[in-house]
């Protein structure tokens, strides 16, 4: 019962970030109709930013949890402008464009991002500093549960909700819902498709900078080409719950993570991955939109 | 032409080391150095010269050995077999009684026959397979061979730790599993119990499904043949889940992202590795370092210097003990050694002339990060 209850929150806590990763995928998507493949890559480089501001204002110690606040505000503010740039610089010249060119140039911003990464930060694995957050660790029936992951799964759930109720709840939510049904009916309705737009590349990263910077907190080792790694998982959630949905995108990225703990501890730890996937390929068989998706997905 | 070379060579020693000259009147033992003096090994080849000398240096303000001086002669191989072939036949010209070296195994390879047939002992850090496989009388290998890590390893959980219950983890590279293989099957021929094999994807930092399992299973010792940048997250997410097992770590274990990846949880973690020169524990490899240091003014390049050292003093060692330099005599010696006390550890010859004894030591890393070796003890 311990080890089953471990393994749940296992696979919350990773759920938990690759659902907050995957809500930039289908938000663009849905959108846009583009698969943003440098969406990864933005999530990482939050992570990235968050361990400078870190490093260079002196963490750990009395400050650490204050610290920790302000990186969060610096790696949100940082990526959600480097997605409006990548947005204006890379996709909207080629809105008009075939399908095909927007994912070259996704695919391109994704290398250009990595390996500006790697170029600004380090090749090698850059290390989060110790003692940032309380150590504390939980004990509920056999499980032991950190601090940091209580805080991720917390986390994760405020703000999937806070944009649950913001895309459903407020006149822009319904702008952006209006455009992601049919740009050309939402502009003559007299809503700024642009800005709809530019506000899902400002959420989706912003979002996304979360989820990196809890990779970093929680795991302390972030490295250039993890954003490939983290985006693919989270592609693969965003899929699975139904892209272009949002609430779809959550529960993709819950169950994903807790797919992955139960097969790796239940089944097989080397056929961790391959069980996993196996499942998604059996759940798309019987639902190909996803989980909760409405729509037939097109072909990119 | 050769022999007036080699004498002009003896008067620039007898200058250059004071006191050589009163006693030039035997003929001095040549040993030979084959090394990578110059090209892309030039660091360890020039290390492996440097060791050589300093060790006939010291050996000849002792008197010398059976009352002659010992000469060094140096040929550069380049690393190259070509170079290494045309180098081994100069030295065996020069008649050494002994070449140590080359630190490739390509180049030792070339030289290798030319050496048998000239009877010539060679010592060398090279450990291809190959090396051993014409079963020359002359060859002794000084660095363990590559399957000296599992069994080390194994030896240390199995016997020293006395671990009842070993879980073995490793990532799906090639490098990784091929060590985990190979431990897994010295501990089982040590007759120890693995109860669980578990696999991790490199770089996806979320072990604790795995390490979830494996707490249920109530392991001793976790080992792990993979990354440091993996294991080290190992061991703080074992310290997070409370999985109370020693952490043992394969050699790539050993980098100091290590600690601070751990955390506070890298304490205890132990790691399998041969340690930099520096770290030798043993009085005289610290000996060694530190005359070397004074000399030359710089560390030793590698552990490899030292395993190359090992040979020389081996050779010295037998030719002092059988009161000749006689190639048979000194190859019989070598091979029926009950013990040699190297600065690499204690180690033995094998009749097929492969070292048995490694230079492996476990680390413990300590709070501060730092490392520790636990075993073997010193002396």
């Amino acid at each position: 019962m311990g080890t089953f209850i471990q393994q749940m929150f296992n696979g919350l806590t990773v759920g938990g970030i690759y659902a907050l990763i995957a809500l930039g995928y289908t938000m663009v998507y849905g959108v846009m109709r583009l698969i943003n493949f440098a969406h990864g890559d933005l999530c990482i480089l939050g992570a990235f930013v968050g361990l400078t501001f870190i490093t260079s204002f002196g963490g750990g110690g009395h400050l650490g949890a204050a610290m920790v606040i302000f990186a969060f505000v610096a790696a949100v503010l940082v990526v959600a402008a480097a997605g409006v740039l990548l947005e204006l610089a890379a996709y909207r010249p080629l809105r008009k464009a075939d399908r095909l060119a927007a994912v070259v140039s996704a695919l391109g911003a994704s290398m250009l991002i990595e390996n500006g990464i790697m170029l600004v930060w380090s090749p090698q694995v850059s290390v989060f500093p110790s003692g940032l957050l309380p150590t504390t660790t939980y004990h509920i029936a056999g499980a032991s549960i950190s601090f940091v992951q209580v805080m991720i799964i917390a986390v994760s759930f405020v703000l999937m909700a806070a944009l649950y109720l913001f895309v459903n709840h407020t006149r822009f939510g319904t702008a952006i819902r209006a455009a992601a049904i049919d740009q050309d009916a939402a502009r003559l309705m007299g809503i700024n498709v642009n800005r709809v737009i530019a506000s899902v590349f400002v959420i989706g990263p912003a979002l996304g900078a979360v989820g990196g910077l809890f990779v970093g907190i929680y795991y302390r080792e972030v490295y250039f080409t993890m954003g490939w790694t983290y985006g693919l998982y989270a592609f693969i959630a965003a899929i699975l719950g139904g892209i272009g949905n949002i609430p779809g995108a959550m529960i993709g990225g819950i169950l994903l993570g807790l797919f992955n703990a139960f097969a790796a501890g239940y089944l097989s730890s080397s056929w961790q991955d391959a069980i996993t996937f196996a499942l998604l390929i059996g759940i798309l068989l019987v639902r190909p939109t996803g989980i909760l998706g409405e729509r037939v997905a097109e072909k990119v | 032409m050769l022999r007036k070379i080699g004498t002009s060579v003896a008067a620039l020693l007898a200058l250059a080391v004071p006191g050589a000259a009163a006693m030039a009147a035997p003929s001095p033992i040549k040993i030979g150095v084959q090394a990578p003096i110059t090209g892309a090994y030039a660091v360890e080849g020039q290390g492996i010269e440097k060791a050589v000398k300093l060790l006939a240096e010291e050996q000849n303000s002792k008197g010398g050995l059976l009352g002659r001086q010992i000469e060094v002669k140096v040929c550069d191989d380049q690393g190259q077999a070509a170079q290494a072939a045309i180098c081994a036949r100069q030295l065996v010209n020069d008649g050494v009684v002994a070449v140590i070296g080359s630190y490739t195994s390509g180049a030792a390879l070339a030289a290798e026959p030319i050496y048998a047939r000239a009877n010539v002992i060679q010592t060398s850090d090279g450990t291809s397979n190959k090396l051993l496989a014409r079963g020359y009388k002359t060859w002794f290998g000084n660095a363990a061979p590559n399957s000296a890590e599992a069994r080390f390893t194994a030896d240390y959980m199995v016997n020293v730790r006395k671990f009842k219950r070993i879980a073995v983890v490793t990532d799906h590279s090639s490098f990784a599993t091929g060590l985990a293989d190979a431990v897994e099957a010295n501990i089982k021929s040590d007759h120890g119990n693995v109860i669980d094999k578990a696999y991790i994807n490199a770089g996806s930092q979320n072990f604790t499904p795995v390490l979830t399992q494996l707490k249920s299973l109530n392991p001793d010792a976790v080992y792990f043949s993979g990354y440091y940048s993996d294991g080290a997250l190992i061991k703080a997410q074992m310290a997070q889940l409370g999985v109370k097992a020693v952490f043992v770590g394969g050699d790539a274990n050993q980098n100091v992202d290590f600690g601070k990846i751990a955390g506070t949880a890298a304490a205890g973690a132990i790691i399998i590795n041969v340690p930099g020169p520096e770290q030798l524990p043993y009085p005289a490899a610290k000996a060694f370092v530190a005359a070397y240091q004074a000399k030359y003014n710089q560390a030793p390049p590698s552990v490899f210097t030292l395993t190359n050292a090992d040979g020389m003093r081996a050779v010295l060692q037998a030719i002092e003990k059988t009161n000749s330099v006689n190639p048979g005599k000194l190859e019989h010696y070598l091979h029926n050694m009950k013990q040699f006390d190297g600065l690499t550890g204690s180690f033995v010859w094998n009749a097929k002339g492969e070292r048995v004894g490694s230079p492996f030591t476990a680390f413990e890393v300590q709070a501060d990060g730092s490392y520790k070796i636990v075993y073997p003890a010193a002396g």
